[in-house]
């Protein structure tokens, strides 16, 4: 036997008596999911403000934390205690039975360094008592590990040990707790330099009832749960949960709980909890610390690669791959999820944190990555969340920014990246640095820094193009100044005669705000971070509502004092912080307000992640401009008829759902299902649109999309002819080099679906290098471009070149049409498809 | 008159002249009218509902249809029944609070029942507008479907459910604006797991374009609305709704899977007022046989289990439990109602009332070829608006009456009181 096999064959008796056919899985709903990793140690606090603010993605009948690499002074332990035990942490629910469970899983078997209890303090707010956590550093001791290994003939000491732990928490489990029956106590978590805490609450509850707010570490995981079952909950069913090394949170549920179940029945490995996270938690202690799988190997196991993306695969790997799923693909989850995983790795002294996507990106999830003197990586539900996360800890250490480098979405079993990304806090010249890779082990570079940097005499053409400062002035800026921060500071000091110089200050900043990508190394985040901040802070100035101003400004404290529009012309500054996210005391229902007092045009800023901006307008709002700073939540512009929007920043999920008509400009990058059934409309993305945008839209949309997508663009797009007043998609497939100048990338669309059933419309895909084929395409054609597509696409390519200051082609002669020929393709419905008999 | 329009009369009179004769037929019955769901006694005794506003004669079998299961086996124990006429009629209530929950706008429907969603271009306009019209009359609702929301229907919006559905078609702000409650179909139970469809033929021009969508090009909703996969998408799609309109109800209507319960109980957490459960056996001839009989739970098992669980989670009186999926008659109605449900929602039986055979051919071609489940202009005015409007009136009438009948023979006051009352319920016999 090998040494895996005398593992799983070492947990037969453990289990016997659980029967295989289970109740079903506990009603499981969705959640909202965090995670941060970084070199340096982060204080708790800073998670749950982020966590704070997704709330809404949970219902308070469960939230959780895990922590890895931690602080030993936070323990009171040396750092050696620390690394070398084991650091289990027991929840008791019932307090009378700590001596009893001590002296069978504790005291018998194990050497214990160190034991605490946590601080607790009880909140009124809790519906359900937290339980009292007892901690133990511990080690197995000589006597019980030699008997276990020589009565299953294990060779590995290390291997033993672990595995030693984990069966000693499972018979714990087993005693005391049943997932039906009785609750008295829980193992949270027992690897190496990482602990685990969950509640029936909010997580950001956790924090505070056992006072971890200054706890430290490299990495974090927070999960809000939002359960649909039962009135009475326990903390066992909350997430994280763990393997050995490893705690997992989820979103999503899987659809075949019971087949995972047997398939890892077949391993003699039994879960006690009933639910979904807690079989994949399973799942990934067996892939990575039984059969000692790379972190490739088991993302590959849980996320297969299928249909295209296996064939795009290099034959070694769909090689592997095919192994991989020969053996695995039936335990694999099916249905929508999102894993974050934190990882210990005791023996590295190494932590990961790993996002892991289902293959149809059903769940909402986004990376980012920040490199500066300290590095961190981010991943969460929402962009919002991680900005939060960011700012909070940017505030108290300035070696962090409050916005991250670059913020992305991955599709699950992509050839491109995989789908998944793993960040490593590793060691190295005895210091601790983060890296960030993709699930083929490839690095996302940290990009290049802007810092001690020369003024790019480009930022000069920027500055004029914003037609607020003369070709004289601007160059004495540009003279003047050695970096883009300080340019920054001097247009904010530039001097303030009335509000009108006060407003052109603002439309400088963000012009050049605008204009970012174009500015070489802007992909670092405190560029944004600044930009924000001062432009924040020149709208915070504006005289509040009631004055007699061109412009005024309306915030939360001076909400009721809302009123009409003195004329037109007057602007409205709407602060959007302490709003609501959702209900009648929102953030967007605010904003229905001020449409229907007759203001005309409004610029809010300050956005914490509220959602359904601009929705609730109603029809024919034409003649209404709204701009958006900060961080808008998901359902931005959903049902737009009319107005104008311009979102100076990225978006979330849902963006333009159902739109009718009006403008909709997004400097930055939108989630998933980005206008998904709307109906008409003028779009200009300036980056990507994350999984199935524009499903099942219809009408006369016109959508420009610089970047790609992930995938399923435009599926049962059923628009009209485009050439006859229909709509359209127009992706261009770009992204900016460090020179702020636009490249390909490498391919223009890597999904496998692509204008699928598509009914009418059409996708006119910029494609240069021939990246994209038939095999992409399920019911479209591509055919080539008549001088009207040309006439057609060449004006909006001209509106997108004034709202982002760049070109499309690097030909100089823009009229030339044989340029547009050659770079597009377009894309229309097969004729005589399924869609038409009957 | 036009040549068109000469035929129009012609044949649309005809059609009802049969529809009437039928009703009243005396002796021998058309030999090729029903099925075992839809007997011929249910279809003809609802002609006549519909002709008359009355209780059909007793010769007829007006209450129960020949399945051999459900409903059909279910009947009241009137064994204990007090005297007809201890209790007066006249005092008996039938109206239904929509909004439970104790905060929010009130909606109440004089009836136990309201109109299930039936789209724009699935049936014809006249048929909306005569649904429209007579759920005014009534004093209920009516619903949208999911192939948006007719101009035409506007005066009649305090009425009409407006439906958002995963397609999406026709779902604007305005009509979210307009209606009292909004609907959200996350499935069918005629079939589950499969997302509306409507054949390139009945996609008009006039269809095409309420649905922003090609002429004669084959419309299929997607399965799941793309962008709920949870329920806390969910939760925040119920939000969105509330952010166009803070006033309207929200109510949710679902199949029926084993774990219904489990969906009920998420409605609720996430805002629903009303939570529909749709049973197998209803649909029109559109949804495939295969679908209806086989997929849904039926209903008369999930109203029990639902109702059950809304009460063991303690919210049962904060929500509104609606239920439907081949709910025939003003009996099926009072059963469901008596096996937890708050009230009904009906379909099918009010294409029967203006003239529906339950052919089933629906879904072929130009559709129904006496005017009611098609898009076809020249078909669609088969059916005159004002005949159609009155005839749904009178069968409801007709249910009204009998919804009295039963409550005072069980000593009940209103039909509230009737809720969960599973114990004045027998099953099997004849």
């Amino acid at each position: 036997m090998k040494e895996f096999e005398k593992i799983l064959h070492s947990r037969e008796n453990l289990s016997t008596d659980i029967p295989l056919k289970t109740p079903t899985a506990e009603g499981e709903g969705g959640c909202g999911v965090i995670g941060l990793a970084s070199s340096s140690l982060i204080k708790g606090k800073h998670l749950k403000k982020a966590i704070q603010r997704m709330l809404n993605r949970g219902n308070g009948k469960g939230g959780g934390i895990a922590a890895v690499g931690l602080s030993h002074e936070d323990w009171g332990v040396d750092k050696e205690t620390l690394e070398q035990n084991y650091l289990i942490t027991v929840a008791f629910l019932d307090k009378s039975i700590i001596e009893e469970a001590e002296s069978n899983f504790i005291r018998k078997t194990l050497d214990v360094k160190h034991e605490g209890t946590l601080k607790l303090k009880i909140s009124e707010e809790l519906q359900v008592d937290p339980p009292l956590v007892k901690f133990y550093f511990a080690r197995v001791n000589e006597q019980s590990l030699s008997n276990f290994m020589t009565q299953y003939e294990l060779e590995d000491k290390q291997k033993a040990e672990d595995e030693f732990i984990y069966q000693n928490s499972f018979t714990l489990n087993k005693n005391y707790y049943e997932a039906l029956g009785e609750k008295r106590a829980f193992v949270l978590s027992h690897g190496k330099n990482m602990t685990v805490l969950k509640i029936v609450g909010h997580p950001h509850q956790v924090y505070e009832v056992y006072d971890i707010d200054e706890f430290k570490a490299h990495v974090w995981i927070a999960h809000t749960r939002y359960p649909t079952k039962g009135i009475v909950w326990h903390p066992g069913g909350a997430h994280p949960f763990i393997g050995l090394n490893e705690a997992l949170v989820h979103n999503g549920d899987f659809a075949n709980y019971q087949g995972v179940r047997e398939y890892l029945a077949q391993r003699n490995i039994f879960p006690l909890f009933l639910t979904d996270t807690e079989v994949a938690a399973l799942q990934f202690d067996l892939y990575s610390r039984v059969y000692q799988y790379t972190n490739e190997e088991i993302i590959e196991a849980m996320a297969p690669t299928t249909e295209r993306d296996f064939l795009m695969l290099e034959h070694d790997k769909q090689q592997l791959y095919k192994n991989i799923q020969n053996k695995h693909l039936h335990g694999s989850p099916d249905g929508p999820w999102f894993f974050i995983v934190a990882q210990s790795k005791p023996t590295e002294y190494a932590y990961n944190l790993i996002g892991i996507t289902d293959t149809s990106m059903l769940r909402p999830q986004v990376f980012a990555l920040y490199n500066g003197e300290e590095s961190i990586g981010v991943i969460a539900s929402e962009r919002q969340a991680i900005d939060a996360v960011l700012a909070s800890i940017a505030s108290e250490d300035n070696r962090f920014s409050a916005k991250a480098d670059r913020y992305w979405n991955a599709r699950g079993g992509s050839y491109v990246d995989g789908g998944a990304f793993i960040f490593s806090v590793i060691n190295r010249n005895d210091k601790k640095k983060l890296i960030c890779t993709n699930k083929f082990g490839e690095e996302i570079t940290p990009i290049a820094k802007s810092d001690n940097k020369e003024l790019d005499p480009f930022i000069k053409s920027i500055i004029l193009s914003s037609n607020i400062l003369g070709d004289v002035e601007a160059t004495e800026l540009i003279n003047n100044n050695t970096s883009i921060f300080q340019l920054i500071e001097s247009i904010r000091n530039l001097n303030e005669n009335s509000l009108d110089d006060k407003f052109n200050k603002f439309r400088l900043l963000s012009h050049i705000l605008d204009r970012k990508h174009l500015i070489p190394n802007s992909f670092d985040g405190r560029i944004t971070e600044i930009l924000e901040t001062t432009i924040n802070g020149i709208l915070d100035e504006f005289p509040i509502i009631g004055e007699k101003q061109k412009i005024v400004k309306i915030d939360y404290d001076s909400r009721d004092n809302l009123i009409e529009p003195t004329d037109n012309d007057q602007m409205l500054v709407y602060n959007v912080a302490k709003f609501q996210s959702e209900g009648v005391e929102s953030a967007s229902r605010q904003l229905v307000e001020i449409y229907k007092m007759g203001w005309k045009k409004v610029i809010s800023y300050n956005w914490e992640g509220q959602r359904f901006c601009g929705a609730g307008l109603g029809p024919n709002s034409h003649g209404f401009e709204l701009h958006v700073f900060g961080n808008p939540g998901d359902y931005l512009a959903s049902g737009l008829d009319g107005a104008e929007i311009y979102v100076h920043t990225s978006a979330q999920d849902q963006v333009a759902q159902i739109m009718r008509s009006g403008k909709l400009v997004i400097y930055g990058d939108v989630g998933q299902t980005f206008m998904y059934g709307a109906k008409g409309g003028e779009v200009y993305v300036l980056g990507n649109a994350a999984g199935r945008p524009l499903i099942n839209a219809g009408g006369k949309p016109h959508v420009i999309i610089n970047g790609t997508c992930l995938d399923y663009l435009a599926e049962s797009f059923m628009a009209a002819d485009p050439l006859r007043g229909g709509g359209f998609v127009l992706l261009n497939g770009l992204t900016f080099d460090n020179e702020g100048d636009p490249v390909n990338l490498p391919t223009s669309y890597s999904g496998g679906n692509l204008f699928s059933l598509a009914a009418g419309g059409a996708i006119y895909l910029r494609d240069p290098y021939d990246t994209v084929h038939e095999d992409q395409l399920h019911g479209g054609e591509f055919i080539e471009l008549s001088i009207n597509d040309f006439d057609l696409i060449h004006q909006y390519l001209m509106n997108n070149l004034d709202l982002f200051g760049f070109s499309v082609s690097t030909e100089k002669d823009e009229t030339n049409h044989d340029v547009y020929l050659k770079a597009y393709k377009k894309i229309i419905p097969l004729k005589n498809t399924e869609l038409t008999k009957h | 008159m036009s040549l068109i329009e000469l035929k129009i009369n012609k044949h649309g009179k005809a059609i009802n002249r049969g529809i009437d004769t039928l009703a009243l037929l005396k002796s021998t019955i058309p030999p090729a009218l029903g099925n075992f769901r839809w007997t011929k006694d249910l279809i003809l005794s609802t002609y006549y509902q519909a002709l008359m506003g009355e209780i059909p004669p007793e010769t007829m079998n007006y209450k129960t249809g020949a399945s051999g299961g459900g409903f059909d086996k279910l009947k009241f124990d009137f064994t204990e029944s007090v005297s007809y006429d201890s209790i007066s009629q006249s005092e008996i209530k039938l109206s239904l609070e929509l909004n439970k929950r104790r905060n929010g706008k009130s909606l109440t429907i004089q009836q136990p029942t309201y109109g299930g969603g039936m789209s724009f271009g699935s049936v014809s306009l006249n048929f909306m507008l005569a649904r429209a019209i007579a759920a005014e009359n009534l004093q209920t609702l009516t619903c949208t479907g999911e192939g948006g929301y007719p101009t035409e229907l506007f005066p009649y919006s305090k009425n009409i459910i407006t439906q958002v559905a995963t397609g999406l078609f026709g779902v604007r702000e305005e009509t979210i604006q307009k209606s009292p409650m909004i609907e959200f179909k996350y499935a069918q139970g005629a079939k589950p797991g499969l997302g509306g469809h409507l054949l390139a033929d009945k996609v008009t021009a006039s269809v095409a374009k309420m649905r922003d969508s090609v002429e004669f090009s084959s419309l299929f909703s997607p399965s799941p609305f793309h962008s709920v996969y949870s329920v806390e998408d969910h939760k925040k799609h119920v939000d969105w709704i509330k952010a166009v309109n803070p006033e309207a109800l929200i109510s949710v209507k679902v199949s029926t899977p084993k774990d219904v319960e489990m969906v009920a109980i998420g409605s609720y957490y996430a805002g629903a007022n009303v939570i529909h459960i749709d049973g197998g056996y209803g649909g029109t001839g559109a949804a495939p046989e295969i679908a209806k009989k086989n997929i849904a739970m039926p209903i008369e098992y999930a109203i029990p289990r639902v109702h059950k669980f809304l009460e063991q989670e303690g919210v049962r009186d904060e929500i509104t439990l609606i239920a439907s999926g081949g709910i025939r008659t003003a009996y099926d109605v009072t059963k469901a109602i008596a096996l937890g449900a708050d009230g009904v929602v009906i379909g099918t039986a009010e294409n029967i009332a203006v003239g529906c055979t339950h052919c089933g051919n629906c879904e072929r071609g130009r559709g129904c070829q006496i005017g009611i489940a098609t898009s076809d202009e020249e078909l669609s005015q088969y059916r005159d608006l004002s005949w159609s409007v009155e005839r749904i009136t009178n069968m409801y009438k007709a249910w009204k009456k009998q919804y009295k009948v039963i409550l005072a023979q069980l000593g009940l006051k209103s039909i509230q009181e009737l809720r969960g009352r599973k114990d004045l319920l027998l099953y099997g016999g004849k």
